[in-house]
């Protein structure tokens, strides 16, 4: 029974398009396209057509109505996959506003079935129905509705061996309009504004024979055209065996480039780990970070460090800066406010292969919360969950830094309820001795390993920690008011 | 971006010394290549609205070749453009013509490109080589 139709799948050009689509455009496939206003779905549309039409490809792109096609050639062309020279080539526009304005949509129809045939094109796209039906509502003549149309262009269109694409604007409500089911696929694209950023998503409402990847799904749109961030990718990583390192949490245990640092853990990180350095404002846990970083070139190990702070210290410029520019560690800086998490996990992932990076600091969470859409920041603890399952399936080792006031009521380490998702902590702390502000640390756990259990002060300087002696003389350190303990004791 | 085709082209399409009339002759049919080749990609209403503005532009230095403000349709524009450069001297007509021609294209490639307009325009223009000789009779 091998001749059942195999359907051959086409590469979108839309990075990331494929991937949701469960494998690209299936062929001869009739698909909508979908979205309000300025969502992008011209812009994915001649992304897709540029990407896939070649002289034996060739794509009609009839548009009707609508934006006036100067002003879509003129905006269109700002972005790079607009390739001059496959116009009139490999790709040829139609206009039919004249037609549709005479009000006989048998025409429209035969124009667009005449124009197919003559050109027989293996792609075909149609800009927008949407203005087509609106304007057959004007016509009272017009006994044409929405549906057959859209029918009637799917049955001409399906006979011709063509993947057809039909943009539309559809205000993507609760219950889709029954004409959408005459489709094979169905893109729906959307942009939501929430304060001053703005997000956009796409869903693949339909795609039929193939298993699509459900959910929203996030893209920006640059000069490149449409980038879509594939949720998928998070799962596939940590889903997919062969993804995974032989061992990621083998015995390897890093140093952490601060002396008597990898002794309180117990004989450094362990490699593989996640740890979370928590902190109140300047207790130096960028410092102990980028001390991680350099570590881990002096030793060969390149590394990552995703940064949100704003203003960064002038130790972290002068060392990060040089190394960065020397190749050795990767840097992301993003001060943009409308990043989704899928965004910054796929540009973080690409560059740890392209790095084959083994260490990752993200600085700071507090930061990476801020940086986020405000419609992701409600999911922020499920993102951080799956950033931090994602960099584990890859085998790094990460350090994350967190913000935390100083509060001496209780004892915290995440703002987010987070502490749980890393295997190691470091807590630092101020504590008053002697009318001065002093700074403490305290390895607070490492999965499966002993460490130290110790509160052991530390000084900054010159841009390293340097880790003194253990408190013990004192105790309450974690109120913030210690009072001497063995001291007091021997004078009494 | 290289115009010297369309005087080529409007030299080829009304032959060596020609009167009023050829030129005017010459200019119409290229006029009518253009809205052949950018109709079906911006629409004639686009192809309108675009000659409207050259021949406003043009008449500025050609005061003759401007319309009455009657809002008359595309179609019969031609016709009246036509009548209005035949009357004139050959000189003046063939550079009113040409004139027209490089402000339609300007303003074409201020919207959409030099690249885009040289590849939708081509076809229009007489090739660098003398080729076509059988079009020039017909």
């Amino acid at each position: 029974m091998n001749n059942k139709v195999a359907i051959r799948r086409l590469a979108s050009g839309v990075p990331g398009l494929d991937e949701i689509l469960g494998g690209g455009l299936p062929e001869y496939s009739f698909n909508l396209i979908v979205g309000p206003p300025g969502s992008g779905k011209t812009t994915m549309a001649h992304q897709i057509m540029f990407a896939l039409a070649t002289r034996e490809r060739p794509a009609l792109f009839i548009t009707v109505l609508g934006e006036p096609p100067l002003k879509m050639l003129r905006y269109q062309q700002q972005f790079s996959f607009f390739d001059v020279d496959k116009i009139n080539d490999s790709i040829r526009f139609v206009n039919l506003s004249d037609d549709v304005s005479m009000g006989n949509f048998d025409q429209v129809l035969a124009r667009i079935t005449q124009e197919v045939e003559a050109f027989s094109p293996a792609l075909v796209f149609v800009d927008s129905f949407r203005s087509v039906m609106l304007e057959a509502q004007n016509q009272p003549g017009s006994a044409l509705s929405l549906q057959q149309f859209i029918q009637q262009l799917g049955i001409q269109l399906s006979g011709c061996q063509a993947t057809t694409f039909l943009i539309g604007e559809y205000s993507s409500g609760s219950d889709p309009h029954p004409v959408l089911t005459v489709a094979d696929g169905l893109l729906s694209l959307e942009q939501s504004v929430q304060r001053n950023s703005m997000v956009r998503r796409m869903q693949v409402l339909k795609m039929r024979g193939q298993a699509t990847v459900p959910g929203m799904h996030t893209f920006r749109i640059s000069n490149n055209g449409i980038n879509i961030f594939s949720a998928a990718q998070v799962r596939d990583d940590t889903g997919d065996a062969s993804e995974l390192p032989a061992s990621p949490r083998s015995n390897v245990r890093l140093s952490m480039g601060v002396p008597g640092l990898d002794e309180m853990l117990g004989g450094g990180l362990p490699s593989g780990y996640s740890m979370l350095v928590a902190g109140p404002s300047g207790s130096g846990k960028t410092i102990l970070a980028t001390a991680f970083l350099v570590e881990g070139v002096r030793l060969g190990e390149p590394g990552i460090i995703v940064a949100f702070e704003q203003t960064p210290s002038q130790s972290w410029i002068r060392t990060i800066d040089d190394m960065v520019r020397a190749g050795c560690i990767g840097l992301i800086n993003t001060r943009s406010l409308d990043l989704s998490t899928d965004e910054i996990v796929q540009h973080l992932v690409q560059l740890i292969h392209e790095m084959k990076a083994t260490r990752v600091v993200i600085d700071s969470l507090s930061g990476f919360e801020l940086a986020l859409a405000p419609n992701f920041r409600e999911d922020f603890r499920e993102s951080l969950f799956r950033m931090v399952a994602v960099l584990a399936g890859l085998g790094v080792t990460v350090l994350l830094t967190s913000e935390l006031e100083d509060r001496y009521t209780d004892l915290r380490f995440s703002p987010y309820g987070s502490a749980f998702l890393t295997d190691a902590i470091i807590v630092q702390r101020y504590i008053e001795i002697g009318s001065r502000l002093k700074r403490v640390m305290a390895v607070v756990k490492v999965r499966g390993s002993t460490h130290s259990d110790e509160i052991r002060q530390f000084e900054i300087i010159d841009g390293e920690v340097i880790i003194g002696d253990p408190v013990l003389e004192y105790e309450g350190l974690l109120g913030g008011q210690p009072k001497q303990t063995t001291a007091s004791d021997t004078v009494d | 971006m290289n115009l010297e085709m369309i005087r080529k082209t409007l030299v080829h399409g009304s032959g060596d010394f020609p009167d009023s009339s050829a030129i005017a002759e010459a200019t119409l049919s290229t006029w009518h290549q253009v809205a052949v080749r950018l109709g079906p990609v911006i629409g004639s209403r686009g192809v309108e609205a675009l000659f409207n503005r050259s021949l406003h532009i043009t008449s500025k230095s050609y005061p003759w070749l401007a319309v009455d403000e009657s809002g008359e349709n595309f179609a019969f524009q031609f016709p009246d453009l036509r009548a209005r450069i035949a009357l004139r001297e050959p000189v003046d007509a063939e550079e009113a013509s040409h004139t027209l021609l490089v402000n339609f294209t300007e303003l074409l490639a201020t919207l959409i490109g030099e690249s885009l307009t040289m590849r939708l325009l081509e076809p229009v223009w007489v090739a660098p080589a003398p080729e076509s000789e059988q079009e020039k009779a017909s």
